[in-house]
């Protein structure tokens, strides 16, 4: 087992890094109460990934993976930069904009996945392919993630302020769009960048349930994002692991751990009677 | 006493509606004004005007230069699912004298610990904000208020949801501040019997316009005739007690 686990080493890694970047960001997904702002980013990320191998069908777009990223990237920041300017707030409510663009993103996926010419092949770019993963991909997801992490470290007192209490923090002065706008700005790149390999569905985990798990049981925000990191990284090593000699699918394997360790967090939370 | 703020010809409301128009009015070092006025009066829409979150609409408000304001919230719009404890709260009140990317000083702390000795509850610095009661809650709130040394302390609707003891004693601690420190107070409150035993002027807000008068001229029967309901002003052991009369029934 251990041979084979060493075989897939550098998609180990890339889960572990992708799994450290969302659940950080994920405790602020949780806390404001944006879970669904995650997945339609990630839906709009694969749409963009979907949009790149249509034009390259089309012979108008290169098929490079520079190519897929950079078109994926500018569809999701597109995204990132519409929800944190309030996502059409003023007209419709906030969960009704996200239903529609989580729902209509899909949709575009798909469709342009069916009409392109290599769509077939790349069918594994909506539905992520973890095992996948190269060395060339972790060090790519490291000079992505690694900035956005600093940011958030420095920026953590500016960040948790914004979203804790907006209003009062816009009374002393915060430009409180512009502070969302740069947290949603970092969480459309880590979740572009960490779906090409990853996927909708295992993005989405990282961003919201080792973030639950660690609310549950956190009694500070550093504890929150400690106990968000650990569980993320527990579920990466676990379900990758028991992925292998079990024949499971990696992704859904590790989504399985991160929501055994968020009911135990629940057990835990039930037992201590807070 | 001097005008710390100062609306001439102002308009508020949201989008193109206007909630009030033609304010005019000064706020002036050591008052204490209570905002009252029904359901949907714009109360709140004129602290946030003076706070500077909602732009006039029409005419201008203006500000002593250097005038800092220590801002209470809802209580309600607190959230407890975030793993604070009191003085993480109480902190936050300093945040915008700390440079960005940097942490809060031991001079940051010690002012956090004079805070929360000011409101009465230097034990509960290390408590998660989940686990207060309402009243401690409301005080963490007034700490995180007063640690950025403020000129001018606004509170919206402070006592709201609170039993007979915790308002009484928010109440108590506001006009303390008010007395000892000689803090200048802004309070929108819809409870008219508590503003009326604690505050020096009232203003307020109806149909639009806010009427600005001292307590007697404000708190009687006929003025108070705007809720649409016949209003009994009685005066208990030098209290003023607001009784809206049983039979009455909603204006049309």
């Amino acid at each position: 087992m251990l041979d084979a686990v060493l075989l897939f080493r550098e998609a180990l890694h890339g889960a572990l890094i992708i799994g450290v970047a969302c659940a950080v960001l994920g405790v602020y997904v949780v806390l404001r109460r944006i879970v669904f702002v995650g997945a339609a980013l990630a839906q709009l990320s694969s749409a963009g990934v979907a949009l790149a191998l249509w034009l390259a069908g089309l012979g108008w777009f290169g098929t490079t993976h520079g190519h897929t990223i950079g078109l994926s990237l500018v569809v999701t920041l597109a995204g990132a930069l519409f929800f944190g300017l309030g996502g059409g707030r003023r007209f419709l409510h906030h969960e009704a904009t996200i239903g529609v663009t989580y729902a209509v993103a899909a949709a575009i996926g798909i469709l342009l996945i069916a009409k392109a010419a290599t769509g077939e092949a790349h069918d594994l770019f909506l539905q992520g392919n973890i095992l996948g993963m190269t060395r060339h991909d972790a060090v790519e997801l490291y000079w992505v993630v690694v900035p956005v992490l600093v940011i958030h470290y420095f920026l953590a007192k500016e960040f948790l302020f914004v979203s804790f209490d907006p209003e009062t923090a816009q009374t002393l002065g915060y430009r409180v769009t512009r502070w969302n706008l740069l947290l949603y700005l970092t969480l459309g790149i880590v979740i572009a960048f960490a779906m090409q390999s990853a996927g909708v569905l295992l993005v989405f985990n990282f961003l919201v349930v080792p973030a639950v798990t660690a609310l549950l049981l956190a009694r500070t925000m550093l504890g929150a994002f400690a106990l968000s990191i650990a569980a993320a990284a527990l579920a990466a090593i676990v379900g990758f692991v028991l992925s292998i000699p079990l024949d499971l699918p990696t992704g859904p394997a590790i989504i399985a751990v991160s929501g055994a360790l968020a009911l135990l967090a629940w057990l835990v939370r039930r037992v201590r009677g807070e | 006493m001097s005008g710390l703020v100062r609306f001439e010809g102002v308009s508020l409301g949201y989008g193109r509606r206007p909630v009030l128009t033609d304010l005019s009015f000064t706020i002036a070092e050591g008052d204490f004004l209570g905002i009252v006025g029904p359901n949907g009066s714009g109360k709140t829409t004129i602290i946030r005007a003076m706070l500077g979150t909602l732009p006039p609409l029409a005419g201008v408000v203006t500000k002593t230069p250097g005038l800092r304001f220590g801002y209470v919230p809802q209580r309600e719009h607190v959230d407890s699912l975030y793993p604070l404890s009191v003085a993480d709260v109480v902190i936050m009140g300093r945040y915008d004298r700390i440079p960005v990317g940097r942490r809060p000083s031991d001079d940051d702390q010690a002012k956090v610990r004079q805070a929360l000795e000011q409101v009465g509850i230097p034990d509960l610095a290390e408590r998660r904000l989940a686990s207060l009661s309402g009243g401690q809650k409301q005080r963490t709130l007034i700490a995180r208020a007063l640690v950025g040394d403020p000129t001018v302390l606004v509170l919206d609707e402070p006592t709201n949801g609170m039993d007979l003891v915790s308002t009484t004693q928010i109440l108590g601690l506001v006009r303390d501040l008010h007395d000892v420190r000689r803090l200048t107070v802004v309070m929108v409150s819809h409870a008219l019997n508590e503003v009326a035993n604690y505050v020096n002027r009232i203003g307020l807000a109806f149909g639009n316009r806010l009427r600005l008068g001292g307590v007697g001229e404000i708190i009687n029967e006929q003025v108070l005739s705007v809720y649409g309901l016949p209003v009994e002003v009685n005066s208990f052991d030098g209290h003023r007690v607001v009784v809206a009369r049983s039979g009455g029934s909603p204006r049309a």
